[in-house]
């Protein structure tokens, strides 16, 4: 791995000190905290729409019509001069233009359901010597409030099949998500059945009075820490009505639809509305070996009509210009047909969308061959694309983190953002 | 009997290179008219020395060729998933009507016995009959639900005419069938085959299988519904072949056959005229061909076939399918072996 002139000083500077801490991130944060500062002010969120299996482009985003790897789905225009997607998402052809940028050249390598995930969830292949965070991890730390009552990094991946929880890696568990598997209504932040809301609020007031005798005449980081913790599960407990839909309106949770995705989506929502930086809504399964034409008939409409509410609430509330909306899996899937008219895994000609915050609506950048085996122009790996997303949400994606001596640099070393589609 | 399935024997492995979807066989020849999935229609004759398949020229479709049938022997008509229902000239191979038939996605054709009706099903849940030789729309009637009970589009695949031509089955995707008199669209039973539709609320949360097959036995009485059953890991076609046997006009289900030996989806039926047989025949990685005894339920012979089935025809005797699918032809003959010749005293006898 290289290490960069800029990251060697900062090491040097940080080891003359003598100043070597457990999290070395905050020293790099100094240099950056203007900007990172600025991101913070403008409310940038992340929802990525995580679909596990990996979809198949061919299906979605970047369609072959009349090959004979094109399968049986026309390709319809959209509303972006010149880009046509699959006739399945209907609904967002019409939105591409306001809303959507279309990667169709990214060539991750990996076409194991578990490396390849890896790769997509850190932007970069797997290093025994370091854990890295993933890009939730990566947004809550630079995106979220030290004083937010909400939760930085909330992930929902309801199905048992590739279930990942996603991990904050050397940045700690201070931003490792908030974790929803079996409900969507986060567990054992309720308040006890046991404790009634009135002794709730009078402990709160005599932990107060304690409290703030104890610190008098005290000045200590960890007295300032407690009290910031108490406060952010107390804040994590008021958080649970985020969760619940039933809060919206009939008419609004109809415009989702009845699908556990699109009421997760719903919810992606009212929380990124609340503050929470980063989202993630795992759809899974698009693992379709068999029937590959079938599920993503299936899939598809369910992904074309959650995605498309999600941008259209979010574009009438004036989030969207705030919120970068991201759709990619592990991988794409084969050009070629199996037996059983399915599609296999493949990383090396597939797609992903970035929509909102800084991206260039109508932007399809890339291009693969005419059956989609090979990227013919513009090929990207995960790092580029990591990168593009830092970009598009105002971060600096050469920033660096230290893990002991080591930088690590926010998007891989060596990747480049992608800037046809940024604004 | 003319056929006997023990003596199944493949014939012809020809390799093409597309996925064939359906087939018709003109009369009384190896020439068979074969729909694909590169949007066209080919003929080819398996009888030839060489066989050398042709496509159709002219303004085809614009997808998978999904159905084809022929009310003569020289008028071909198609489906497709683009929606439209297209007439060709088989000799000159080349188009003569387009007619936009349905808003989704075009599933299966079927013809009536005497070749004036057509029966069409697509995914807009519609099943439309047609005049075959002016391409009129005659009737068009559903009884299938757009949307599964999770909330996801449905489909439907399966249609068929029964031999007197007097009824029409639609098979959808969640399992359920309905049975319509043909002249006059009025729907004349149901029956329910769920078993044949895997919902995975857990570990996919999505849905595979439903009914690809429909075929009603000679005397109108009996129903076959073919599919796959309960599927483990939806991710493939990972379970039994699996065909139920309805006594339709009692509602009762006489017979539910799990392939042992075939894990795949049931992709066409066809009973013998004489009732000895039901065939089924599809597949997963590879093919698989299975007669039963429409009577006892029981395998009377099944083999695997090298390629995934879309669809088969027969002869005229019933002793010979034509099997198309992915990217072969496959003949298999099921003759019953001819008597032994008579001594030459017994013959004078005679």
């Amino acid at each position: 791995m290289t290490l960069s002139r800029r990251g060697f000083l900062n090491v040097a500077a940080i080891g003359a000190a003598g100043t070597f801490a457990a999290d070395m991130t905050r020293f790099d944060m100094l240099r950056h905290s203007a900007w990172a500062d600025e991101a913070k002010k403008q409310g940038k969120r992340v929802i990525l729409l995580w679909l596990a299996g990996g979809a198949s482009q061919l299906e979605t985003f970047d369609p072959k019509p009349g090959r004979p790897t094109g399968g049986p789905y026309r390709a319809i225009p959209t509303s972006a001069t010149g880009v046509h997607i699959s006739e399945l998402l209907p609904k967002m052809a019409a939105r591409i233009q306001q809303t959507t940028a279309i990667v169709r050249s990214l060539n991750t390598k990996n076409a194991d359901h578990g490396g390849g995930a890896t790769i997509m969830e850190t932007g970069r292949i797997k290093d025994p010597g370091i854990e890295y965070p993933d890009l939730g991890a990566v947004c809550a730390k630079e995106l979220g409030r030290l004083d937010s009552a909400v939760p930085d990094y909330v992930s929902m991946y309801t199905s048992t099949e590739g279930r990942r929880k996603g991990g904050s890696g050397f940045l700690g568990s201070r931003y490792a998500p908030m974790f929803l598997s079996e409900s969507m209504q986060p567990e054992n932040i309720r308040r006890l059945e046991s404790i009634s809301d009135l002794d709730h609020q009078d402990r709160l007031a005599l932990r107060e009075l304690l409290a703030k005798k104890f610190t008098q005449n005290r000045n200590s980081d960890s007295l300032g820490s407690h009290t910031q913790a108490y406060q952010r599960v107390r804040g994590l407990m008021a958080s649970e009505k985020l969760f619940d839909i039933e809060q919206e309106p009939a008419e609004m949770r109809a415009k989702y639809g009845p699908t556990q995705f699109g009421q997760q989506c719903l919810i992606a929502r009212r929380l990124v509305e609340a503050g929470v930086p980063f989202v993630k809504v795992a759809r899974a399964w698009w693992d379709s070996h068999g029937e590959n034409f079938e599920t993503h008939r299936e899939l598809c409409a369910d992904l074309d009509h959650s995605m498309s509410a999600l941008l259209d609430d979010l574009k009438d509330r004036g989030l969207l210009e705030h919120t970068l909306v991201l759709t990619f899996g592990e991988f794409g899937r084969t050009p070629g047909i199996n037996a059983s008219l399915g599609r296999d895994h493949f990383a090396a000609a597939w797609s992903a969308t970035l929509s909102g915050c800084g991206v260039r609506g109508g932007a399809c950048f890339g291009k693969t061959d005419e059956d989609g085996h090979k990227v013919a122009d513009g090929e990207v790996g995960a790092g580029d694309l990591f990168a593009t997303i830092l970009s598009a949400l105002g971060i600096d994606p050469l920033k660096e983190y230290h893990v002991g001596a080591r930088p690590v640099p926010l998007s891989d070393f060596g990747s480049k953002p992608i800037k046809d589609v940024l604004i | 009997m003319a056929s006997d399935p023990t003596k199944l024997n493949k014939t012809k492995d020809i390799g093409i290179p597309s996925i064939a979807m359906c087939v018709a066989r003109i009369p009384n020849s190896g020439r068979l008219i074969f729909g694909s999935s590169d949007f066209k229609l080919h003929e080819i004759d398996v009888f030839a020395e060489k066989p050398q398949s042709t496509a159709f020229g002219g303004e085809g479709h614009q997808s998978y060729v999904t159905g084809v049938v022929l009310p003569t022997p020289n008028v071909a008509v198609s489906s497709s998933y683009d929606g439209q229902l297209i007439w060709w000239d088989v000799e000159k191979r080349e188009p003569t009507r387009k007619v936009k038939a349905h808003e989704l996605w075009m599933r299966r054709l079927v013809i009536s016995p005497d070749g004036k009706t057509i029966a069409s099903v697509a995914d807009d849940m519609q099943c439309k009959l047609w005049n075959a030789e002016t391409g009129e729309m005659l009737r068009q009637f559903s009884d299938h639900k757009a949307m599964t009970p999770h909330d996801f589009p449905s489909m439907l695949h399966a249609v068929a005419f029964s031999a007197d031509g007097k009824f029409i089955a639609t098979g959808d995707k969640v399992g359920h069938v309905a049975i319509w008199e043909a002249t006059s669209g009025s729907k004349v039973g149901t029956v329910e085959a769920p078993g044949l539709y895997t919902w995975d609320p857990k570990q996919r949360r999505h849905s595979i299988g439903g009914i690809r097959a429909l075929a009603f036995s000679p005397d109108n009485k009996l129903l076959a519904v073919g599919g796959i059953g309960q599927i483990g890991n939806i991710d493939h076609l990972d379970a039994p072949a699996r065909v139920e046997i309805f006594d339709w006009q009692k509602g009762e289900r006489k017979h539910e056959l799990n392939n042992d030996k075939f894990k795949a989806l049931v992709e066409d039926l066809a009973f013998d005229p004489a009732s000895q047989w039901l065939l089924s025949s599809g597949g997963a990685g590879d093919g698989f061909v299975t007669f039963v005894s429409p009577e006892t339920g029981k395998v009377i012979h099944q083999d695997k076939l090298p390629m995934h089935v879309h669809q088969l025809a027969l002869n005229e005797a019933s002793d010979t399918l034509f099997a198309v699918g992915h990217h072969k032809i496959v003949v298999c003959e099921f003759k019953a072996t001819d008597p032994p010749p008579a001594a030459p005293a017994e013959a004078a006898k005679s």
